[in-house]
């Protein structure tokens, strides 16, 4: 009898018997979980980021598959539940994975909210959690020993973005914002104006639009009437898509520069036609064309199988993956504790190259990167979108820090 | 007891042993959901699309004491019925003046601005990422993040709902709501206040509503900003008519059908909406009445059968 | 304008049908795909435009003559979980026709580029939509006003007891309004689609914006729709110059105030 068996058993005793019967119905999972170390990938294949889903799906998977299913001699039971960015049913999904399959790891979702409430089940199940970004509290202010991020601190971020785009247009300095009205957006503008001050840079103007606006020709004709240098976006998906299209519609590009300063890379790019993306300057997490040997590897297998380069996605779903296969590694063990231990204060050259994971955070310490579009003439095929002008990773100065004491298990 | 008493209750024994005690507590929460709308569709004839207000803004009340005061339960539990009834009684004082498709529109309309109210008010809801970070504070020794005994609380809570709302309905009140269901001009030419009686109907109804969204916001922890969502009224919405609206044990067969079945499927294909959509159309153009309906005709074409048999021999 | 367009067929639909018609926002999106595949198949912006609307309409047709017919005894919880699923069916069904992730569609060469007008850059294509949808709207209230079969839709919105006393087939009406409410939202979805360009989830963001324009012009009453749309995109465009993160809120704080003063909407009678 493993020690999981006895302790449920155990837990079942003092609860009577009713729950005694109801363990009895799952005989079967207890038994597997000795053998299989199940890993749960938690995506949105339904509602607001169901396009991205069965992409995040593929990155896991292909970073599982390269080890041939396989964690220290153990098998790997890979399972996926529909997150449809809804924190309630991703949570009682989740609760359900661990509960009844026995997955001890989690990876995703894509929105942040959902993130944020999936984090709180993993530290309710102690459960690893690895999730990719787009918000500063799970490496932050919710910060836990159970949760981990992948993505760059928004810091990194807006240092990258600003940094590179003053190098290459010094005399931009008059800035105009657009932000999405969450959290995330919030962190980003925060950075980016606070970056912008060692630049002497101007904001002419920072508008807030809610999240899942579709009518952006009102932001357009404001940020037009400020006479801006550069108009810099700090939206996502969608909501950065649509209003790219209206800032070329209005006119503001191609003579104005656009920023997509925390951009989903070719996800988003492949939705904005040619002449959209003419001097439209994208800060991002993955780009196809980054040199290192795994992105190599990965994005040539990548093309193989799917034909097209991978994206922001499927990257983050891969490099999170690997990445939670070296903390497995390097504490040569499968329990989630220990994997937790391992994981902190790693440092591989991975994916994006040199990755440390702070121990302190849980934030992972890692490049971010500023790509310039390509004009249509230059392109040698169609996904052929941008070069990678710079990449940077200050981490996030520690009087921003805001996780204090990430605690104990 | 009544066999369909009997019913409910070896459903609420046997459930945990048959899903996950998570799912099985998410079904009776929205079955306690779906009694009040039912109160309104079924016994009122009001159909509102704007359930989710009293349901989400009870959550959030009753979360944002439990999370940052650590109420007692029953105390989160009773502000979060008052909650549900006073939100009822402001959206209700609005809409009861209003029939038909003014009054879907108002509660669905109204529904929306509480859900924008929600997502702005991020100091408090915490917006899009919604509101971690919601204990069980353990009652009279027992703790609740057991999910078993979060279960049995929860499944009691439910049956005492059920009584309390087949109460109301044998009630002169419930009554008078079917009267106005039936003919809302005749109710008023016998003498009734119409709209003070409609109006009833949603304060209780919001005070169902209200119940179930604390258990909600303590069963996941969390209120997420969806909980306030037209989606959410929805959902409910639907449950109960895929239950049928015109019995009383509806939306609990309804809730069970649809979480239940809203979760398989989601396993099996992702594109599941698609077949849920497929579900409602044919609930809608062959089974009108739902599973109760359904049912009671699977019966009638058996004893149909078994009486030809009978002929036959 | 737009608005006034989709508030026009939905108000048109819930008038003469008397039925909330939840798939309004998936007809929206169709056309708006509808749109993107016959550029593709034909290679023309202009006959595309043409044959789409008409697709939408073909499929309303369809729908209501299968689906919402055996309804119209049923009450509206019915009808509502009806359309509602069928929403699902359609944008659904457009994922797996056309894929989750969404594309551009740009406007024609002829309009593209725009105007400079001094304090403002208006684009061309923005400027034909909005002639578009005036134009249409204008076609189709001189169609109710003016033909005999504007009249009797009309006169189905006031009392469809006395329209098929006179012996005019009701189903038939119905039909008819129902296509012309799909038309209308088809060809809306079709020109916002070089805008906004195309994504599955873009009717149910449009879903809400119509019932609004509905609801505060008055159910059934065409013109108030019309000018509602006015009221609402204006708005909206005020609001976002000034206060930005409230530009949705705002659409349904105008709705609640408006029918708080007049429960029967701006223009309404009933």
């Amino acid at each position: 009898m493993s020690d999981l068996n006895r302790r449920d058993v155990l837990k079942l005793g003092a609860v009577g018997a009713a729950g005694a019967v109801a363990g009895l119905g799952f005989p079967a999972v207890i038994r597997a979980q000795a053998k299989e170390v199940v890993m749960l990938g938690i995506w949105p294949f339904t509602g607001a980021f169901s396009d991205v889903g069965p992409i995040l799906d593929r990155g896991m998977k292909m970073a599982l598959e390269e080890r041939g299913m396989k964690i220290l001699g153990r098998p790997i039971k890979y399972i996926t539940r529909d997150s449809a960015t809804q924190a309630g049913a991703s949570t009682r999904r989740v609760e359900e994975a661990v509960d009844g399959e026995g997955a001890k790891f989690v990876i995703g979702p894509w929105s942040s909210g959902v993130a944020l409430a999936v984090s709180e089940v993993a530290k309710r199940k102690k459960v690893l959690h690895y999730f990719s970004g787009g918000t500063e509290d799970i490496s932050g202010a919710r910060c836990h020993r159970y949760s981990f991020q992948w993505a760059a601190s928004p810091y990194t971020a807006a240092k990258t973005v600003v940094d590179t785009f003053m190098k290459a247009n010094p005399r931009a300095k008059r800035w105009h914002l657009l932000v999405a009205d969450y959290a995330f957006g919030w962190s980003v503008e925060k950075y980016i104006k606070e970056v912008g001050k060692t630049h002497g840079l101007e904001f002419v103007g920072a508008d807030r639009h809610p999240l899942g606006e579709r009518e952006f020709s009102n932001y357009v004709t404001k940020a037009a009437g400020n006479k801006p240098d550069v108009v810099a976006m700090i939206n996502f998906g969608l909501d950065a898509v649509t209003a790219a299209r209206e800032i070329f519609n209005f006119g503001l590009t191609p003579k104005l520069p656009l920023i997509m300063s925390w951009s989903s890379g070719v996800e988003e790019l492949v939705q904005l036609a040619p002449e959209i993306r003419e001097n439209l300057w994208v800060g991002s997490n993955f780009y196809y064309t980054t040199d290192t040997p795994v992105a190599k590897e990965f994005v040539k297998s990548y093309q193989a199988k799917f034909g097209g380069p991978p994206g922001y996605a499927p990257a983050a779903a891969y490099g999170m993956t690997r990445m939670l296969l070296h903390g497995f590694d390097r504490a040569k063990s499968v329990e989630v504790q220990d994997v937790v231990k391992g994981l902190e204060g790693i440092e591989v050259n991975d994916l994006v190259g040199r990755m440390r994971v702070d121990a302190q955070t849980h934030q992972t310490l890692r490049p971010f990167f500023f790509m310039r579009s390509k004009p249509k003439s230059a392109m040698k095929n169609p996904m052929d979108f941008a070069d990678i002008i710079a990449t940077g990773d200050t981490p996030l100065p520690a009087q921003y820090a805001a996780c204090k004491d990430i605690g104990s298990f | 007891m009544s066999r369909a008493w009997l019913a409910v209750l070896a459903a609420a024994v046997l459930l945990p042993m048959a899903v996950r005690h998570a799912l099985a507590t998410e079904i009776w929460i929205f079955a306690i959901f779906g009694l009040g709308l039912n109160l309104l569709l079924g016994y009122t004839g009001l159909l509102s699309f704007g359930q989710s207000t009293f349901f989400g803004a009870a959550a959030y009340v009753a979360g944002y004491l439990l999370k940052h005061y650590e109420t007692n339960v029953f105390a989160a539990l009773g502000v979060g019925i008052v909650v549900g009834a006073v939100s009822a009684a402001l959206v209700g004082y609005l809409c009861v003046r209003r029939s038909g498709l003014y009054f879907i529109m108002l509660t669905f309309a109204l529904n929306q601005m509480f859900y924008f109210i929600a997502y702005q008010w991020t100091t408090v809801t915490g917006g899009e990422d919604g509101m971690p970070g919601i204990g069980r504070p353990a009652l009279l020794g027992v703790d609740f993040r057991n999910p078993l005994a979060y279960y049995v609380f929860v499944a009691a809570l439910f049956l005492l709902s059920l009584w309390i709302m087949q109460r109301i309905v044998e009630s002169p009140l419930g009554k008078i709501l079917q009267a106005i269901r039936e003919n809302d001009v005749r109710a008023e030419a016998v003498g009734y206040d119409v709209p003070r009686f409609k109006l009833l109907a949603f304060v209780i109804g919001g005070a169902f509503s209200g119940l179930a969204g604390v258990l909600y916001s303590m069963l996941f922890g969390i209120v997420p900003l969806e909980a306030i969502g037209f989606v959410f009224s929805g959902n409910v919405l639907f449950a109960t008519l895929i239950g049928g609206s015109g019995s009383f044990y509806g939306p609990i067969i309804g809730s069970f059908v649809f979480i239940w079945l809203s979760e398989s499927v989601s396993v099996v294909w992702e594109r599941w909406p698609l077949l849920l959509g497929v579900a409602f159309v044919i609930v809608v153009l062959f089974f009108r009445g739902g599973c109760v309906e359904a049912w009671a005709r699977f019966w009638s074409w058996r004893e149909r059968r078994r009486a030809l048999a009978g002929i036959a021999q | 304008m737009l608005y006034a367009l989709m508030g026009l067929g939905l108000s048109l639909i819930t008038g003469v049908l008397n039925i909330p018609n939840f798939a309004h926002g998936a007809l929206f999106a169709v056309g708006a795909y509808f749109l993107f595949s016959a550029i593709h198949a034909v290679g023309n912006f202009w006959l595309a435009l043409v044959l789409a609307p008409v697709g939408v309409a073909l499929l309303g047709l369809a729908i209501e003559y299968a689906g919402i017919r055996p309804l119209y005894a049923a009450g509206h919880d019915y009808q509502l979980l009806f359309t509602f699923g069928l929403s699902l069916i359609l944008s659904e069904g457009i994922i797996v026709v056309w894929g989750p992730i969404g594309f551009s569609q740009l406007p024609p060469p002829l309009l593209r580029g725009g105007f400079d007008l001094g304090f403002i850059f208006y684009p061309k294509y923005r400027l034909f939509v909005m002639v578009m949808a005036g134009l249409l709207v204008l076609a189709t209230w001189l169609f109710l006003e003016k033909t005999r079969y504007g009249a009797i839709m009309r006169a189905g919105i006031e009392s469809k007891e006395m329209v098929s006393l006179l012996g005019i087939d009701v189903h038939r009406l119905f039909t008819a309004a129902f296509a012309l409410g799909a038309y209308l939202a088809g060809i809306a979805g079709a020109l916002t689609a070089p805008i906004r360009g195309l994504s599955p989830s873009m009717g149910v963001d449009m879903l809400g914006i119509a019932f609004v324009v509905v609801a505060l012009g008055g159910l059934g009453n065409l013109l108030g729709a019309i000018a509602a749309g006015l009221i609402i995109g204006v708005a909206q465009a005020v609001v976002a110059l000034y206060w930005t993160e409230a530009s949705v809120a705002v659409i349904f704080a105008i709705m609640a105030a408006i029918l708080l003063v007049r429960p029967q909407g701006l223009f309404g009678i009933r």
